[in-house]
């Protein structure tokens, strides 16, 4: 199915390509070598998919409690901004300071969805609005932090201009990015790996993962066996957002060019949070799956830089892009449509 | 009702010696399962159709034939004589089919006249399709306000409003899906006698689906029986009693006492005079220290409405307390306080001599309070998770070590409960959903029983359930009594209350206006209390 859409919205973009005067052949191409066959850039692709990656499990987390966390977005850049802070304000010795900036990058997330999860449990907020607007508020927050340097500026000597950034990371406080095969990425690539193992274990065989589906499946049923919404929703919130938290600090200690290279500048966040998101819809809330589609969607970003150089309109590259991503996000939609429906034949039928 | 039970065919409008609808050798397969198995089934104009069959006996895809829900397999349609296929419910609806569907498909949050009017094309004629209803349920006896907002209606009333529905359309082919299983007795009486009204009067086709043998006995004139797909027999009404019916449909003898729970009402006089003779010595000393006390209970729903109004019950070991009364006097807010469901606001629940908080999650189930609940799917089951972590949703610390679920202690838990039990599924792991209504309700009992209660309260145990199931609930509840567990029975079904229990309170608005011991309560006692006359 999924081969299928993507071949349909292949086929949509190319004659839109053709007929706007571009060549399709080419940004065919391109979109292939700039994700994995020109040299470098598969280990590109990986380093954007961790993020991605720890996004969507975040996600999933949330989701299995039967909530909606669309926020992923501010609560990155909410824990880039953490690490910051912590490299620059607070620090600790050379290695172990990176783990520490990580911890603190999660808790910066946590703590930013848990904004939402006090709201929803003490207020009675709909947390999809809720952490939908906390990234407003983050992006407005973050600008403030870069604008004092007891805060995240950096000192005028190290910003060169007067550009709102922080300090650049140093050398020895970086996550290590090993050369293999010509190809580099930073090794939270098998650290996310690891956790998306993680999640799916404890989701799928610990009781607070049973708990906590069952809570997303029926609240009821749930509050019946002894399942406090209030606790398990409020946790799974803030480790979804730890999990965004996480992702931002990783981007920021990770570097890659497209991240600001050691350094927190204005729109950092970059829209990984919002992809993240699709990531964890592509894999219909699944743990595993999402390595798979935060594969493919880091792809298809490291494959567009490549495509706009082929000389045809932005505009339409992107809505070359656009497409793909709807291809990737058609299957699961239509997965999830059947289930339900099938779900509720054999309920009506059987009762 | 009683005694309309007699062929009498009205049969103005069109010849009636036409059929309106013959099904010949329908035939529908989900996978490994044949639903329908070479089903025949003729429909004439002017006379109701029963079709009894426990659940899953293939009446509900043999319905679903009819009105394009399912495409059978093989077999062949013809609708007055002309072969058709109906692909979808419009074109069972352009044959003039319609269905009054056992669950309800209404808004809420819309008026009884909006709610007719969903589904129609073109512009929205709010004063013509008020008339519309107006005008039904003059002509039916179906009386309604068209104004009232569904979501404040009874289950009789909203039956009303799917009935009003698909009147509308003028049918010449009515199906009810077991359109009882939601009403009380009154609800059903009244129902009946609209449907010989539209029988009679108007020459339409009605087929009614049920699996209560009473109710197919009084309302229907001829009757198809189903088991496990096929049909097993085929009789006129007149020709047809209780004991032939229930062994054709359950393929053994039932016993009569259980036989006389799915009748349905109209056997009550009969089972209540039958019953105290009939009754099994108690075997279980029952205790004189209450396990379940219920002190001066109050629970207010939102706006202030008083749900319970200072309840007091005391509850002890071994004995069922039986809750009579009718639907939506506060049994549902009883189920949903002892099942950690909500806060009450005055009085305290005592279980063992300790006092239980109220609406903290799984307190209830904590001290000891199993609860079968009266709407299975609203806290009893979660569909979409397995039978296995079905099972063990309450407790899954039984098959734990360090918080993480042993996966073969998992199995070989639900296995064994899945035996014991008699559950019929694929599996531990097949989805709660891919079970029947029965198994489903027997997933809850071992679930709860497993826990080894002190008090079970079972609400609306056997609603819904066939023949075989009602009597392995029934004989399960007894037995949990004579366990030295505390029975808590709440249900509208009288005369399960009166054959199962040791004592029996009446609410009424909210309150307990009376109780009875076992051996002075009758129908007419009852009866009175419940209509609200205290005394």
């Amino acid at each position: 199915m999924y081969a299928l859409s993507v071949v349909v919205a292949l086929a949509i973009s190319s004659v839109i390509v053709e007929a706007t005067g571009g060549d399709w052949w080419p940004v065919l191409k391109a979109l292939v070598d700039g994700s994995i066959k020109a040299p470098g850039r598969w280990g590109e692709t990986l380093g954007i998919a961790a993020p991605l990656l720890l996004v969507a499990l975040g996600t999933v987390i949330s989701a299995k409690a039967g909530l909606i966390n669309i926020g992923q977005e501010g609560q990155l850049l909410m824990g880039a901004a953490f690490a910051v802070f912590f490299s620059f304000r607070i620090g600790g010795p050379g290695p172990l300071n990176v783990v520490l900036l990580l911890l603190f990058g999660a808790l910066g997330g946590a703590v930013w969805a848990s904004a939402a999860g006090l709201l929803r449990y003490w207020r009675g907020v709909p947390e999809v609005l809720s952490t939908l607007l906390l990234v407003f508020v983050a992006v407005q927050a973050v600008g403030y932090g870069l604008k004092w340097q007891w805060l995240l500026l950096a000192d005028e000597a190290s910003r060169g201009n007067r550009n709102l950034v922080s300090e650049q990371l140093t050398k020895d406080n970086r996550i290590p990015r090993p050369d293999i095969f010509g190809n580099e990425f930073p090794i939270t690539v098998y650290v996310a790996l690891a956790l998306a193992l993680a999640v799916a274990y404890v989701l799928a065989r610990t009781v607070w993962g049973f708990r906590l589906r069952m809570l997303g499946h029926n609240p009821r049923a749930a509050q019946r066996s002894g399942v406090s919404s209030t606790t398990y929703g409020a946790t799974a919130l803030a480790i979804g957002g730890a999990f965004a938290g996480l992702a931002g600090a990783a981007m920021f200690a990770g570097g890659g060019f497209s991240f600001g290279n050691y350094r927190l500048v204005p729109g950092f966040s970059d829209f990984i949070g919002w992809t993240g998101l699709l990531v964890a819809l592509m894999a219909r809330e699944r743990a595993l799956p999402a390595v798979v589609a935060a594969f493919v969607f880091a792809m298809l970003r490291t494959g567009a830089g490549f495509v706009n150089s082929t000389g045809v309109e932005s505009r339409i590259t992107d809505v070359v892009q656009g497409l793909l991503v709807l291809a990737l996000l058609v299957p699961p939609a239509v997965v999830f449509l059947r289930d339900r429906r099938r779900a509720r034949a054999a309920a009506t039928e059987r009762v | 009702m009683t005694d309309a039970t007699t062929g009498m065919a009205g049969t103005e409008g069109s010849d009636p010696s036409v059929p309106a609808v013959q099904l010949t050798g329908i035939t529908k397969r989900f996978g490994g399962i044949v639903a329908c198995d070479e089903v025949d089934l003729t429909l004439y104009r002017g006379l109701v159709h029963g079709i009894l069959g426990e659940n899953g006996a293939g009446k509900s895809t043999l319905m679903k034939v009819l009105i394009g829900l399912v495409l059978p397999d093989e077999g062949s349609i013809l609708i007055d004589d002309q072969p058709r296929t109906i692909h979808d419910p419009l074109a069972a609806a352009a044959l003039g089919i319609g269905m009054v569907h056992q669950h309800f498909s209404l808004v809420d949050q819309l008026s009884v006249w909006e709610n007719v009017a969903l589904g129609e094309a073109g512009k929205l004629d709010s004063s013509g399709v008020r008339r519309r209803v107006a005008a039904i349920s003059k002509q039916y006896g179906l009386e309604i306000d068209p104004d009232a907002r569904v979501g404040t209606l009874t289950a009789g009333l909203r039956q009303r409003v799917e009935i009003i529905k698909c009147l509308r359309r003028d049918p010449h082919i009515l199906v009810f899906d077991e359109p009882t299983s939601v009403l009380t007795p009154e609800e059903s009486e009244q129902l009946f006698s609209t449907l010989r009204e539209v029988v009679a009067a108007e020459g339409r086709a009605v087929v009614l689906v049920s699996h209560k043998l009473d109710e197919v006995l009084h309302a229907t004139d001829e009757i198809t029986i189903m088991r496990q797909g096929r049909v097993v027999d085929h009789r006129p009404t007149q020709e047809a009693d209780a004991r032939s019916l229930a062994r054709a449909m359950v393929g053994r003898e039932v016993s009569l006492r259980s036989e006389r729970a799915a009748f349905g009402l109209a056997d009550i006089e009969e089972a209540v005079d039958a019953d105290p003779e009939d009754r099994p010595p108690a075997e279980t000393v029952i205790s004189d220290e209450p396990v379940l006390r219920i002190e001066g209970v109050s629970v207010r729903g939102r706006g202030g409405a008083r749900l319970l109004d200072d309840i007091s019950l005391d509850l002890r070991a071994g004995e069922i307390m039986g809750v009579a009364g009718v639907e939506g006097n506060g049994q549902r807010t009883l189920g949903d306080l002892l099942s950690s469901l909500i806060p009450l606001d005055a009085g305290r629940v005592v279980v063992n001599d300790s006092e239980v908080r109220s609406g903290a999650p799984g307190a209830m189930a904590k001290a000891g309070i199993g609860v079968i609940p009266e709407d299975r799917h609203d806290s009893g089951v979660v569909l979409d998770m397995t039978v296995a972590e079905n099972l063990l949703m309450v407790d899954p610390h039984r098959v734990a070590r360090h918080g993480v679920m042993d996966k073969g202690q998992t199995t070989e838990t639900a296995l064994r409960m899945i035996e014991e039990f008699d559950i019929g599924c694929s599996g531990p792991d097949a989805p709660l959903w891919s079970l029947s209504g029965g198994n489903q309700q027997r997933v809850v009992l071992a679930r709860e029983l497993a826990a080894e209660p002190d008090v079970l309260v079972a609400a609306q145990p056997t609603r819904g359930l066939d023949v075989g199931a009602i009597e392995y609930m029934t004989d399960r509840l007894r037995q949990t009594a004579a366990d030295g567990v505390a029975v808590l029975l709440i249900s509208s079904e009288l005369e399960e209350i009166l054959e199962l229990s040791d004592r029996i309170v009446v609410m009424s608005r909210g309150r307990i206006v009376g109780e009875l011991s076992h051996g002075n309560a009758n129908l007419e006692t009852l009866g009175l209390l419940m209509g609200g006359s205290e005394g």
